[in-house]
């Protein structure tokens, strides 16, 4: 709790730039059948759980073709 | 219009619609915001390690450590980020044919390299300017007493894009010499490996590019004196519009 | 005045001898069928009038002026589809025929007009969803539509109508058939019936040569060998006049089929009308009387044997 008091300046925007990385991955997943590989029971789990480097690995290797 | 402006916006606005610019300046946020705060609780973490009735004198962490955390973090994850992020840009372009459409148009070879080099450029100054910003910052509200030479910051900074800047030429070089979406990353790859390599001959460290970002820790901390990379810089500025040239000879004589 | 024109076209890959002295013409303002097995050479030779290979020898000219490997100034009179078109699929349709009319130099206002007049035609004017959500013949059409853009006077299309399915193969056909006489169309094909369908003129590639070219109707008026088919009413007329004394003597081929009677006359003893005077003689009324046009598939099996 004191690291939270203390830190809060740097932990808020943190959190907020992984979540909003998760679920910008998360909706593409979710509204995108089709992937270079894997499968969507893959992708899910792997940007949920996997902060930041999930995410990352699903737009540069996963993402099909198209936007 | 001129193609080059008009393949620039195309550029850019793929950028954006692709998520790449997106990754970019959130992974340089990331970035930003987490270099000060390691360098002020590494001390304190590994305090924590300590067995009990143990002590060791660990310094007080400075301003220093923190724009340390910038360039060890910008000269490796940051690279690899970058590399990785635009390793498609034309590869991809070349083996789904989608320039085909565009050049039977027209549209001038050598302007789809300069505007592609531009439009990454743009996005790596971007997020180097964003993630140098959000540390100084951090610096500043963590360590508000500590003092550093701004000239001295600033150009190991610009050492640091420069690289990032010899990158990405090498990477658009690479894409036009070998086929297929892995083959560019793989060659850039094996051409840093082969630089690193190089570096351990003392003679040539003077010379070779990865000097100009291996450097920058020192340049900030005034350690050593810009002068002593003026070479490397000169050289990494050189190579990377030699490469941009190769490039868009190699592109206008390539069948597509 | 001819728009397109091929001479001696000599291309090789490897040891592999694709174009042997093509030579080909096409006329403004037809509808030009270039057809050919798959791998006979077809996607070659439209890449070397683009300007997008380079040929081994020979000269190509469009609209009189000579293409150039490299950047070639004559891919101004060009439009372009290729047979499988790829978009950025991050885009919408207004959007890439922005990109596209900004690189060939139309003004905004042009681009606009020009756009909302070609994805009409299309049958897209009303889509704006981006085109990695398109379907082939959507593509396709898109497809057209770009390569409209500059109102070019020769428009090329590789394979347009292969990769669809009948209605989006329909739909592709109807709109370069609603283009003639605006623009020159060349398009490849191996699929004949597209030809039948919309061609006025037809090329057939065969080992790196035009083995048969010219009009429709040149063509098959050459081709057409004196040959008769004769339905007859009843059983009976038929063996009657197939056995008849006169055609015995002739150097003909008979074959009756059921009540049909196919004749294939080998030299000129005996015309049409010789047959009719011969069924008048015999007083006997056909069902149906037929001289025996050549299918266009029937020509092509025949030169690509």
């Amino acid at each position: 709790m004191e690291i939270l008091r203390e830190y809060w300046p740097f932990l808020v925007p943190l959190i907020m730039a992984e979540l909003a990385l998760m679920v910008t991955a998360l909706v593409h997943i979710l509204r995108h059948p089709t992937y270079r590989f894997g499968t969507r029971a893959m992708w899910v789990p792997i940007v949920v759980l996997l902060q930041i480097i999930g995410p990352i690995v699903y737009f540069i290797f996963g993402r099909g073709e198209d936007a | 219009m001129n193609h080059y402006l008009v393949f620039l916006k195309k550029e850019l606005v793929e950028h954006a619609r692709t998520y790449k610019l997106l990754i970019m300046l959130v992974v340089f946020t990331i970035f930003g915001i987490t270099n000060p705060l390691i360098a002020k609780l590494t001390p304190e973490l590994l305090a924590s390690f300590m067995p009990e009735g143990m002590s060791m004198t660990i310094p007080e962490p400075t301003a220093l450590d923190s724009w340390a955390q910038f360039f060890k973090n910008t000269q490796q994850m940051g690279m690899i980020v970058l590399v990785l992020v635009f390793s498609g840009v034309l590869s991809s372009e070349i083996s789904r044919g989608t320039l085909i459409n565009l050049l039977t148009k027209g549209l001038s070879r050598q302007a789809v390299i300069l505007a592609k080099y531009s439009a990454m450029l743009l996005v790596w100054s971007l997020s180097i300017l964003l993630s140098a910003a959000l540390t100084w910052v951090y610096t500043m509200y963590l360590f508000p007493k500590d003092h550093l030479g701004v000239g001295y910051l600033l150009f190991a900074i610009s050492c640091m894009w420069l690289f990032g800047a010899f990158l990405l030429a090498l990477l658009l070089s690479s894409a036009t010499l070998v086929q297929g979406n892995y083959g560019s990353l793989l060659l850039t790859g094996l051409m840093v490996v082969l630089l690193m390599a190089l570096n351990i001959i003392p003679s040539i460290k003077e010379y070779n590019p990865v000097s100009v970002a291996s450097k920058t820790m020192e340049l900030a901390a005034g350690k050593i004196d810009p002068s002593s990379v003026y070479t490397a810089v000169e050289i990494t500025a050189v190579a990377s519009l030699g490469l941009i040239a190769l490039a868009v000879i190699v592109f206008r004589k390539k069948r597509l | 005045m001819s728009i397109l024109e091929i001479k001696d076209l000599q291309m090789s890959f490897g040891g592999n001898h694709v174009l042997q002295g093509l030579n080909m013409t096409v006329p403004e303002h037809s509808v030009f069928g270039f057809v050919g097995r798959n791998g006979a050479g077809k996607t070659t030779t439209m890449k070397i009038v683009l300007g997008l290979l380079r040929p081994r020898s020979g000269i190509v000219t469009v609209c009189g002026e000579q293409v150039i490997y490299g950047a070639t100034k004559t891919n101004r009179h060009v439009g372009f589809l290729p047979d499988v078109p790829e978009f950025y699929g991050y885009m919408r349709p207004k959007e890439y025929l922005r990109l596209c009319g900004e690189i060939t130099g139309l003004s905004s206002g042009q681009i606009r007009a020009k756009s909302e007049e070609l994805l009409e035609l299309v049958g897209l004017g009303d889509v704006n969803r981006k085109i990695s959500g398109f379907s082939r013949g959507m593509k396709q059409r898109l497809g057209i539509a770009q390569a409209l853009l500059n109102e070019p006077r020769l428009l090329i299309c590789d394979e347009p109508t292969s990769a669809l399915d009948p209605i989006g193969r329909k739909q592709v056909l109807d709109i370069l058939s609603a283009i003639r006489g605006k623009t020159t169309v060349v398009f490849s094909t191996h699929i004949l019936s597209d030809v039948e369908r919309i061609c006025d003129h037809i090329a057939v590639l065969e080992r790196g040569k035009l083995v048969l070219s010219g009009t429709l109707g040149e063509i098959q008026k050459e081709h057409r060998r004196n040959s008769f088919s004769i339905r007859f009413a009843t059983d009976q007329d038929a063996l009657e006049f197939s056995q008849s004394e006169e055609l015995k003597e002739l150097n003909i081929n008979l074959e009756l089929d059921e009540r049909i009677l196919t004749i294939v006359i080998e030299d000129n003893s005996i015309g049409g009308q010789g047959l009719i005077d011969l069924l008048s003689q015999k007083q006997i009324v056909p069902e149906k009387f037929e001289a025996m046009e050549p299918t266009l598939e029937s020509l092509f099996t025949e030169v690509v044997r």
